[in-house]
């Protein structure tokens, strides 16, 4: 009986001992600003991971281009901020639907194209994005210049200090994600996970097919920009540059280093790859060869991620355990 | 009309090595149903070694040029046996192969950048004299050579192709696989051939444009994925639509930098590549390939 009841209890002793640590983050690298600015940006990341998440580990429909979805957050949060004072909180959430919207009419004519080419056509559509930041109509975007605006400011309080950034990122991260497990287990999410699987057999079932990819597409639109718009707010200055294609790769590789299509996969692979892209900083202009040959030495080594070389530990452990137990 | 002409000879220039880095891309799509990402930092690679050889070694153009092709076909040849072999094998997501020609792509840009430097190296001339009149249009001479060459190097892998033995296995293996191998063709062997002889036609096209641009570890980057654009005008795994679709878009690029602007001349590159993938995925020679998956 005492038992089962403390059976019972342990997962909510996991649960609390979690929003524990979550909480005392800030207290635990209170000494470094630097550390603080980084698990911040880490947790914009997970949003826009969580985002591409939707896309590529449900629906099955691949992005090389999400980049553009964040700047296209970034900046139209930052030009509706600064040329029409509109408050930010709202100016994000602009962004984040004018990128849900061009995700969905990217995702109408793209709907036909399979892997190889969607991926194409992705890339296509985040150089046209990246071109359009450097060479803007009127030098909206600034250009070569980048963009400046305010720190984040919510409900008239100033979120002057990375401590309450990161709680502001933790409501909002807990908010995204609780989004996304309603998403995906609601009948859309079903929906998505048929298209992946077997779009030809899940058509057959009478889902519209491409109905489903433009929502999927939205959806992570929506996520990444938003992601985007709160970047802008926190660093307060962007440049072209910081949305290339090696932005849109780092994102999928931090999803495919985590694991796809869960919650705790973006979180594992967010923490991991901003883990490794930190402790490579101090080889400077070697930093980017270091970071390929390791994500090459790990493709290699263990295909599947983080998450699936640990998942097929566990399994592999799990088999042997039962093995030894049935024996005895 | 000068104007014109000198358009019309730069763009085809550039078109030549749209196109040779094109062909790349549609044989190894033909031979593995893969796409790459490595070919335009191959072609960055190639123009390095090329001005390595002609400048540190003092080797005539002409022998670094085979030297370098000969290198990096080599290069080609490792990567498909050392890295995306293995990952077929193992049988894992083709986002896998994908990511891991991405990762190479920064090994061999920021490789370059730590061997070579960042900066912009000069590639001496190749001809002694600094231009050549063509109809009443005075030209840089290597703009010549480069469309020259390409043309060479394209009627070379034309006979290769059509003449050679393993050039009718190279065809068979990417018809048929599984046909091919009962013929007694060696697959592997022939779909190493094909990363090879890729790579190999982009490291040339390096050394063909490195004497125009100047050499820079970003020379082949934007190259390389604007290419795209005419491997998917000609219809993707086609290697003459690949010829024909960059000529094409070394041409539209150049009409549109000369005539329009010449800053929206990459915009408008990217704009043609997704509207042929959005209208017409199978590019103008009605290539197929695109539908297998």
């Amino acid at each position: 009986m005492e038992k089962t009841q403390k059976n019972r209890m342990k997962p909510y002793i996991w649960k609390l001992l979690l929003v524990l640590v979550l909480l005392a983050v800030p207290l635990i690298f209170s000494g470094s600003d630097y550390i603080m600015l980084i698990i911040c940006i880490a947790m914009i990341y997970l949003v826009a991971v969580s985002g591409l998440d939707i896309l590529f580990g449900y629906c099955g429909q691949i992005s090389l281009g999400h980049a553009a979805f964040y700047a296209i957050g970034a900046y139209t949060s930052a030009i509706l901020y600064n040329r029409f004072q509109i408050p930010m909180i709202l100016a994000i959430i602009a962004g984040a639907v004018l990128g849900a919207l061009v995700g969905a009419a990217l995702a109408y004519p793209a709907s036909n194209l399979v892997f190889h080419f969607l991926s194409l056509a992705t890339v296509a559509f985040g150089e046209i994005v990246y071109q359009l930041l450097i060479h803007s109509p009127g030098k909206i975007t600034g250009n070569f210049n980048g963009m400046f605006t305010d720190r984040m400011r919510i409900f008239g309080i100033e979120l002057s200090t990375y401590k309450m950034f990161y709680y502001f990122m933790l409501v909002i991260a807990v908010v995204f994600i609780i989004g996304k497990i309603f998403l995906t287990k609601s009948r859309v999410g079903r929906a998505f996970t048929a298209i992946r699987d077997n779009s030809v057999a899940a058509s057959g079932m009478g889902i519209n097919v491409r109905k489903y990819k433009i929502l999927s597409f939205a959806t992570s639109a929506f996520y990444t920009a938003f992601a985007g718009g709160l970047y802008m707010f926190l660093a307060c200055y962007v440049h072209p540059d910081q949305f290339m294609q090696k932005q849109s790769v780092m994102f999928l590789t931090m999803l495919l280093f985590g694991g796809t299509g869960s919650v705790i996969g973006p979180i594992i692979g967010v923490l991991a790859v901003t883990t490794i892209n930190e402790s490579l900083r101090f080889l400077e202009e070697y930093q980017m060869l270091i970071y390929g040959i390791l994500l090459l030495i790990v493709i290699l080594a263990m295909p599947g991620g983080i998450a699936g070389t640990v998942k097929k530990i566990y399994w592999a452990a799990k088999r042997k355990f039962s093995r030894v137990s049935q024996e005895g | 009309m000068e104007v014109f002409l000198g358009l019309l000879i730069s763009g085809l220039a550039l078109g030549a090595v749209y196109s040779m880095i094109g062909i790349g891309y549609s044989l190894i799509y033909k031979a593995s149903g893969l796409m790459t990402f490595v070919q335009g930092d191959i072609l960055t690679l190639g123009a390095f070694l090329g001005l390595t050889f002609n400048t540190m070694l003092r080797l005539p153009y002409w022998l670094s040029l085979i030297l370098t092709v000969v290198v990096v076909f080599l290069i080609g040849f490792l990567i498909e046996k050392g890295i995306i072999r293995r990952l077929l094998n193992k049988d894992v997501n083709l986002i896998y192969i994908v990511l891991s020609t991405i990762a190479l792509s920064y090994v061999i840009q920021n490789g370059a950048q730590a061997i070579w430097g960042g900066t912009y190296l000069y590639f001496p001339s190749v001809f002694s004299v600094t231009t050549v009149e063509i109809l009443g249009v005075a030209v840089q001479p290597e703009v010549i050579l480069c469309f020259v060459m390409a043309l060479v190097g394209m009627i070379c892998l034309y006979i290769f192709m059509n003449k050679t033995k393993n050039g009718t296995a190279m065809r068979a293996a990417s018809m048929d696989r599984m046909a091919a191998e009962a013929c007694g063709i060696n697959v592997s062997w022939t779909t190493g051939l094909t990363w090879g002889i890729a790579a190999g036609l982009a490291a040339a096209g390096g050394m063909l444009v490195g004497p125009i641009y100047s050499v820079y570890i970003t020379l082949g980057a934007s190259l390389g994925k604007k290419a795209y654009a005419g491997a998917v005008i000609g219809g993707y795994g086609n290697m003459y639509g690949a010829m024909v679709g960059g000529l094409l878009l070394g041409l539209f690029e150049t009409f549109a930098a000369g005539y329009i602007s010449s800053e929206y001349k990459n915009l408008m590159a990217y704009i043609l590549l997704i509207l042929f993938l959005f209208i017409r995925p199978t590019g103008i020679f009605n290539e197929r390939a695109i539908q297998d998956e």
